[in-house]
């Protein structure tokens, strides 16, 4: 079968001034469709530039990826934001949820950008496993870490993406939310074969997803 | 989208209220300086109107405005006017502007002939003039000064008697007798103005013509094509000044709008990274700003409407002599400009956003 996401070589360069900073040197990665894999390394080892060019956040300097049958050495801006558009849902470490709307707000601009309208049967369903039905009113400063990430995770499936990537989804929980969070990462893994990637420093997180990509100096050295 | 921007209107009430109250300001500057010298030039107009004359002429050289030119021409020319064919009566004025205690032309006038043309005064208040340094002020004027029949008025250096208050609408609201003011500004013999009444207004156009061929150079026109020459477009100076207070005015709006969505992108930077994150297309981004500045431009618009009809009802109530013309078309203008200004201001700080890197963006503290 196709895998979901395939990268070979993948390179990234930064340029800092005028110094280049290598933060992917090489990777080759295969994620199959309904995977549910953990990334683990220590800071600045690559982690999070591999899952923005997953996500399409930003190009490769050069290098082979495929996400879904896209070629991202084809696609230029326009194409990569609608590519994120319809087929990537991100989680990130400090939920970034829009403040001045409440949880209901945040979940539906997905669907807004996402353009195809509200679906109340997924909203329900979703807000539901979430367990977020009594939240939805509420703004993010009146919502707990667990419940702004519960919300935040609702916002990155409501429009069905075929990927969900996860930058540190429990860096700012603490041992009860993460485990909640964690927990709702696999029910969603197993109830709709969302294909997920995430990115960890902890062990124990890692260990829920069906297998572990370890990475150290822009290369992945296992998995 | 409408939701979100509604939330970040509601979210910084300060920079909503400013920035409403620039294009409010904005509006209603448009709207009430237009309508200030628009009501002026138009109320002018109309006080000419009133005299009856069918026929006006001045000398080479003179403004349609009357009091900007006295520009004097000698008083015999009445008499030849009076021969030519078709003409009833003829009225010499001579006009002199008058600066303190406010901006007034004052007329000159011979009351005998000045009641021919017109059909003499509507009085509110005493007679005719008496003594040759009487006054007689309409009833606008009368009540803006708080003026009262046999009280004196200050005019030239020399206290004059009101002898009459009058019905407003006959050309100006302070007259005086043409002989005194010839002796004040020392133009002897000489008139402003000659108004011309023909035996039937149809004959206007063969009056001006007979006119013409008597004295040429002079300015001869039928009194509806005055009506329609007293238009800023006649007065380049206050052309410039209507231009320059627009452009004022939309400066005003632009900027303060051009500041208010500059500092809020700053602001939300990471807001922006979030919603590049969930797909947000560069088109979106742009329509999310440039909506959010529509809508503080709508409630700054009708706010400025507002505005311009509180403004007006105080200029009246302390100037009553003024007129401000609020017009429907201008009230359109003021929110055309304002709009265009709104969303240009706009423009290059939704470009912006949308130019953001969203890994940039979302690292944003």
């Amino acid at each position: 079968m196709e895998p979901i996401i395939s990268a070979k070589d993948l390179k990234k360069v930064y340029r800092v001034g005028k110094v280049e900073v290598p933060a992917l040197r090489g990777v080759d990665l295969v994620v199959q469709e309904g995977e549910f894999v953990a990334v683990m390394g220590p800071s600045g080892c690559g982690k999070s530039t591999l899952l923005h060019i997953l996500g399409g956040l930003t190009p490769p300097t050069s290098g082979h990826v495929c996400v879904d049958g896209n070629d991202f050495s084809t696609m230029n801006d326009a194409d990569r934001t609608r590519f994120r558009r319809h087929k990537i849902g991100f989680v990130f470490q400090r939920y970034n949820l829009l403040p001045t709307l409440t949880a209901w707000q945040n979940i539906a601009v997905a669907q807004d950008i996402q353009g195809d309208g509200f679906n109340p049967h997924r909203f329900e369903a979703i807000v539901t496993m979430l367990g977020i039905q009594d939240k939805l009113g509420r703004r993010p400063y009146a919502l707990s870490g667990g419940e702004q990430q519960r919300v935040a995770i609702a916002r990155a499936v409501i429009c069905d993406p075929k990927i969900v990537l996860a930058d540190e989804p429990t860096g700012n929980l603490d041992t009860e939310n993460s485990q909640m969070v964690l927990n709702m990462l696999r029910e969603l893994n197993r109830s709709f074969r969302q294909t997920i990637l995430m990115i960890t420093h902890n062990p124990e997180a890692a260990a829920v997803a069906d297998r572990v990509i370890r990475m150290r100096d822009g290369r992945v050295i296992y998995g | 989208m409408n939701r979100m921007i509604l939330a970040n209107v509601a979210h910084r009430p300060v920079r909503t209220a400013i920035s409403v109250l620039a294009v409010a300001i904005e509006v209603a500057m448009v709207m009430v300086v237009v309508g200030l010298t628009s009501g002026l030039l138009q109320e002018s107009a109309k006080r000419v109107e009133g005299i009856g004359a069918d026929v006006l002429v001045q000398p080479p050289g003179s403004s349609y405005f009357f009091g900007l030119t006295s520009a004097p021409m000698p008083i015999k020319i009445g008499d030849r006017l009076a021969e030519i064919p078709h003409v009833q009566a003829v009225a010499p004025a001579l006009f002199q502007m008058q600066t303190s205690g406010g901006l007034n032309v004052i007329y000159g006038i011979d009351m005998e002939s000045f009641d021919r043309v017109s059909g003499g005064f509507a009085f509110h208040a005493g007679g005719p003039f008496t003594g040759p340094y009487d006054v007689i002020v309409d009833d606008i004027y009368a009540r803006a000064n708080h003026v009262k029949v046999e009280q004196t008025l200050s005019l030239f250096d020399h206290q004059f008697r009101v002898s009459a208050i009058v019905e407003h609408g006959k050309g100006a609201r302070i007259f005086v007798p043409i002989q005194t003011l010839q002796d004040l500004i020392g133009a002897h013999d000489k008139a402003s103005i000659f108004f011309v009444k023909c035996t039937d207004p149809g004959y206007a156009d063969d009056v001006v013509n007979n006119v013409h061929q008597l004295l040429h150079d002079y300015k001869v026109l039928p009194l509806r094509e005055y009506e329609r020459l007293m238009t800023s477009n006649n007065l380049p100076a206050l052309n410039a000044f209507i231009t320059a207070m627009i452009g004022v005015a939309v400066a005003i709006g632009f900027l303060v709008i051009f500041l208010s969505m500059y500092t809020t992108i700053h602001e939300r930077t990471r807001e922006i990274g979030i919603l590049k994150s969930l797909g947000a297309s560069k088109g979106y981004i742009i329509a999310a700003i440039l909506r959010e500045a529509a809508l503080l431009c709508l409630v700054g618009i009708a706010g400025g409407w507002g505005g311009s009809f509180l403004a007006r009802k105080i200029i009246l109530e302390e100037f009553p002599t003024l007129t401000v013309a609020l017009t429907t078309a201008w009230a359109l203008r003021a929110a055309g400009l304002a709009i265009a200004g709104s969303l240009i201001g706009a423009l290059y700080p939704a470009l912006g956003a949308a130019r953001l890197d969203p890994v940039d963006a979302l690292a944003y503290e």
